[in-house]
């Protein structure tokens, strides 16, 4: 087993003889959701095989289908089977902290599918309650922040119109 | 021969037995259950041919315990 120039000798190996090379990883950083993700993109082009170094790493060995594998050949290999491991393990840990949020867009989104509510849904449905609370008084309607405010002095007297404007006929 | 060995902590039993019966057509499979690993000894016409077989057999081994893994949980 050879070292590779590019990756440090305590992580990846290769044997260019066999045309295999092996990478070791934390499995606190890459959990084996993450492992399985890298390697379903590289089984097309290469036999992927999982193992557990010891308790704490996963040893994953790659050998390329096509014959004749150079250690600069292995080298891209494993730099990019590593790359799209720290991908999928990122992704993985995207996937479990938003969890709660995809689920409520989701079931957002099918309760709109549903279609709109009808008469009888309407007809129990309890328009009573505030939108949301507003105890500072932000939220106001257009009309009380910009309508016109009607004087004191200017209350109609009782009978009068529109177009009395009190002149000469 | 080769000997596939194949870590009961990442593949599934299940899996395992499916890509046996894939690939058994193939090449004489033989397995066998160890403490922490599942053991399948490969036997084919050319060495080649083996090699060949014991690749596909643990990657479709791998896709299969991957499709039985349960869902990422919070």
């Amino acid at each position: 087993m050879a070292s590779l120039p590019s990756i440090p000798g305590e992580l990846a190996s290769a044997d260019v003889a066999s045309g295999v090379v092996r990478l070791t990883v934390r499995e606190e950083l890459y959990p084996l959701d993450a492992v399985f993700a890298a390697a379903f993109t590289f089984i097309k082009d290469c036999w992927v095989v999982v193992d557990r170094a010891d308790a704490a790493h996963w040893a994953i060995a790659l050998t390329p289908k096509a014959a004749g594998a150079s250690a600069e050949l292995l080298e891209q290999w494993v730099g990019g089977f590593a790359n799209e491991l720290l991908a999928c393990a990122y992704r993985h840990r995207l996937a479990k902290d938003h969890r709660a949020t995809v689920e409520a867009v989701t079931a957002a989104a099918l309760a709109g599918a549903l279609g709109p509510p009808s008469l009888d849904e309407l007809e129990d449905f309890d328009f009573s309650n505030e939108a949301f609370e507003d105890p500072l008084g932000i939220a106001m309607s257009w009309e009380d922040k910009y309508g016109k405010k009607a004087k004191a002095g200017d209350a109609a007297p009782a009978g009068s119109t529109d177009d009395d404007d009190g002149g000469a006929p | 021969m080769i000997e596939l060995r194949l870590h009961k902590d990442v593949y599934d039993g299940a899996a395992v037995d499916a890509a046996m019966k894939q690939f058994g057509r193939y090449a004489r499979l033989t397995a066998r259950d160890e403490a922490s690993h599942w053991v399948v000894q490969i036997e084919a016409t050319t060495p080649a041919r083996a090699r060949t077989v014991a690749g596909e057999l643990g990657n479709a081994a791998l896709g299969g315990s991957a499709k039985a893994r349960p869902a990422v949980q919070p």
